[in-house]
């Protein structure tokens, strides 16, 4: 992750000049957004992040405030997401009892989500001729977003590619969760928890929390331990390639 | 809590540490999050503020993605250019995902329950209690 080198560059002057601006406009375009996203009853297609995103891009063009500019007022907001992947670890160590209980079911199921997820996505990009930058920011798609631009970056995907690819993925599994599991008539809440969880991480664990609560419980620990898996797994295979 | 915020940053601060130093390739917030989750397992249990503070904060994850997510405007012509193979490979790719490990993990589910019936009684029990 490239936060440090950033905030190392980065000197007190220009830390001084008026990060609260951006950070202000982000936390306001979130809150709008969380809103919008409450009023359409949570619907996945309503994600706050990417309304906030779409809120923040438009208000960058209607003032011509470039990217940079933005980017360094905001740096504070964007530092933040190193310790909150780190805290992720609160929520897998109050699981453990579910992880130890159900390890057989967990393991099948990220053994075999893990490398599916990331194989049909890479396939199916590579044999419709995506180019290899947007194959690479790809290839992390079912991961959380905050583990998902350390894997890009490690890998030379693009980070910001790389964020708005898992958001269209959360969605993906978000809304489509449910009704596969439906079509193969599945109804253990464990079973399709879990794979919510691996294949759409948060936007798909947040709609697991929707059908029950187990089905919430396992979607979680699908999405942190396929996020902390990927992340030992990718950057070691493309070492090795 | 000041002493959690520093736990935190410490364990951060090592994995970036590996990260740039080449010991590990992994994300230093991924390393940072296995030694706290190490740490965590040698201690036995978390401490309140830590618990505190990660609910705090990840009640707002979504919004710690914005900034980055926002680069993309410079990345518009790539979105639309290669829109048709992102899209396949991102609901095609999500699709194949789903089915694949659902009806995997379905089968080893129904077996188990097969072999010991009162396994997924007690999963159930332990799930319910966690999310509580």
């Amino acid at each position: 992750m490239s936060t440090l080198s950033e905030l190392t560059s980065m000197t007190w002057a220009n830390f001084a000049d008026k990060p609260v601006l951006e950070t202000g406009a982000t936390v306001f375009a979130f809150l709008a957004a969380t809103r919008i996203s409450r009023l359409g009853g949570n619907h996945p297609l309503l994600n706050p992040t990417l309304l906030a995103i779409i809120l923040i891009s438009l208000g960058l063009e209607a003032t011509h405030i470039p990217y940079d500019v933005y980017l360094r007022g905001a740096d504070v907001i964007h530092f933040m997401l190193g310790p909150a992947v780190v805290l992720l670890a609160v929520p897998l160590f109050r699981q453990r009892a579910v992880i130890r209980a159900s390890a057989r079911l967990i393991a099948v199921g990220l053994a075999v989500g893990l490398p599916v997820g990331v194989l049909s996505a890479v396939g199916i990009a590579w044999a419709l001729g995506a180019s290899s930058q947007t194959i690479l920011s790809l290839t992390p798609k079912s991961v959380t977003a905050g583990i998902a631009v350390g894997i890009s970056e490690q890998i030379g995907g693009l980070q910001t590619l790389t964020i708005v690819l898992v958001i269209m993925t959360g969605i993906t599994g978000a809304v489509l969760g449910p009704i596969i599991a439906r079509l193969a008539r599945i109804d253990d809440p464990r079973v399709v928890g879990l794979t919510m969880g691996i294949a759409s991480h948060g936007i798909g664990t947040a709609r697991a929390l929707q059908i029950s609560e187990v089905a919430g419980a396992f979607s979680g620990l699908g999405m942190g331990l396929n996020g902390v898996l990927t992340a030992i797994l990718l950057p070691l295979i493309f070492r090795l390639l | 809590m000041l002493e959690q915020i520093a736990r935190v940053l410490c364990w951060l601060c090592v994995g970036e540490i590996a990260a740039r130093s080449g010991l590990l390739p992994f994300p230093a917030p991924v390393t940072g999050l296995m030694l706290l989750y190490a740490e965590l397992s040698v201690r036995g249990k978390l401490p309140d503020d830590l618990g505190i503070l990660a609910d705090r904060l990840l009640q707002f994850l979504g919004m710690l993605f914005v900034p980055a997510g926002v680069g993309v405007i410079a990345y518009l012509d790539v979105l639309k250019t290669e829109a048709m193979p992102i899209l396949t490979a991102v609901i095609g790719g999500t699709a194949i995902t789903l089915f694949v490990t659902m009806v995997v993990v379905n089968r080893l589910g129904i077996a188990i329950a097969k072999s010991h019936e009162p396994e997924s009684g007690q999963l159930e029990g332990a799930a319910g209690d966690v999310n509580s």
